[in-house]
């Protein structure tokens, strides 16, 4: 047989770097995603200076400027290819499911880009460093799995549709509600130096069932 | 170019549709067709402009799934499902396109890496050779002219050795030493495969045996 037993990771490998690639070469995502989250986070510094005593303030300000920053990029993940007319060749040498993971490991590794630049500044400029760092750690890490699995299902699904702007909004607003509410509030918590074990156990439930919900439907999509 | 031996083995292939029909949005895109092919050999699917030529080959490569009826590919005995024939099917179509910031290279090896190809150099070089793109394996895809683009298409579809190779257009834009190519290429893969040539052009049909005639006359024509 000619096929030679094409492995899932192989082809999750082979899609990553791809898209990493297609990235590093078009700066597509990157640098609109950085020049808005470094301009914005100098601009609300530079207006009212440091934040340190506001931690409501803080969390849903650092929160805001990660969704903003890398929403376009992420939510774009499948529509470049729609758009580039490559979606066919990409299906003909990868399963969906496959596609899709390779593209959400992508979006992960681009918001993690993201935070390594905007968190450091963040806290520099508001002069807020965290009180616990591994809660800290923890909430960004898994805020930011839950917001690239939101983004890369609800980019997956409206790829092929008309109006798939709009359509993005209107799909991953009630998917990224509770992600948003429970990030905000874990860092708030955090920053005042409350618990945060329920909004962490909270972002790794919601992140798993987005996870396997997507599972289940990414082998169904693109079939029409 | 000659293919070693050991890459063009195959087994037995058969490919049947039954009560195959397709409609977009109230619109026949193809007409109720059924056949029951085997190969190897080489099979031209011929109709009218909208008849659904390109419909039925997406179909039979298992990127659409058809409104009624089914196909079924068979290896060997083995039924293939639609979501598994990538693995088994090579398409080349004028819908296919390629990353245009990648070189020609690239996108074929990124194509053989997601396929788990073994020696995905050495498969990415044979099959430029075939479609005598070799000497344009380092220039982005969009510097390529449109006939390039075409061998791009066949070699992708090449690559992975496919016992079914489905082929949409596939002599449009080339030139005459590139459509002497591509015949020279259909020839040697239906020794071994089957070749299903979706085609307009009275001379692929000459490379077919057998031609499957879609008689619709597709969009456009309410269902």
């Amino acid at each position: 047989m000619p096929h030679e037993g094409s492995s899932f990771p192989a082809a999750v490998w082979a899609i990553l770097r791809k898209e990493c690639r297609s990235e590093w070469r078009t700066r597509y995502g990157l640098n609109a995603a950085l020049l808005f989250a470094v301009t914005s986070l100098t601009g609300v510094s530079f207006a009212i200076g440091r934040l340190s005593d506001r931690s409501d303030v803080l969390a849903a300000l650092l929160w805001v400027v990660l969704l903003f920053a890398s929403l376009a990029s992420l939510s774009h993940a499948f529509v470049r290819e729609v758009e580039g007319h490559t979606l066919t060749f990409l299906r003909l040498v990868a399963s969906p499911t496959q596609i899709a993971i390779g593209k959400l490991v992508f979006n992960l590794l681009f918001l993690g880009v993201i935070e390594l630049v905007t968190v450091p500044l963040f806290l520099v400029l508001m002069g807020a460093p965290p009180v616990h760092w591994g809660e800290f750690l923890a909430l960004m890490t898994l805020g930011s799995v839950a917001l690239a699995t939101s983004s890369t299902l609800v980019g997956a699904v409206i790829s092929q549709t008309r109006g798939r702007g709009a359509l993005f909004a209107g799909v991953s607003f009630p998917l990224l509600l509770p992600v948003l509410a429970a990030a905000v509030s874990g860092t708030k918590s955090q920053w005042a130096g409350n618990p945060v074990s329920a909004e962490i156990r909270l972002l790794a439930a919601y992140a798993v069932a987005l996870f396997a919900a997507s599972l289940l439907l990414y082998d169904h999509l693109w079939e029409d | 170019m000659t293919v070693p031996a050991t890459a063009i083995a195959a087994g037995h292939v058969t490919l049947t549709a039954k009560g195959l029909q397709h409609r977009y949005a109230g619109h026949r895109g193809l007409d109720p067709v059924e056949f029951d092919l085997d190969g190897p050999g080489v099979v031209a699917v011929v109709g009218a402009n909208g008849s659904g030529k390109s419909t039925l080959l997406r179909i039979v490569a298992g990127l659409l799934r058809p409104s009624h009826g089914a196909t079924t590919l068979t290896l060997d005995g083995r039924e293939v499902p639609p979501p598994d024939r990538r693995h088994h099917i090579g398409y080349a179509a004028p819908e296919l396109q390629f990353y245009v910031e990648f070189s020609v290279a690239e996108n074929l090896r990124f194509a053989a890496e997601a396929r788990g190809l073994a020696g995905p150099d050495a498969a990415v070089a044979l099959a430029l050779a075939r479609v005598g793109l070799d000497s344009r394996a380092g220039d982005r895809v969009d510097a390529l002219s449109s006939g390039m683009k075409q061998r791009l298409r066949i070699a992708s579809a090449l690559l992975h050795r496919p016992p079914v190779l489905l082929l949409d257009e596939a002599g449009s834009h080339l030139d005459e030493e590139g459509r002497l190519s591509l015949e020279s290429i259909v020839a040697e893969e239906a020794r071994t495969h089957l070749v299903v040539l979706a085609t307009n052009e009275p001379r692929e049909w000459s490379l077919a045996a057998r031609r499957v005639e879609l008689s619709g006359r597709g969009l456009g024509h309410p269902a």
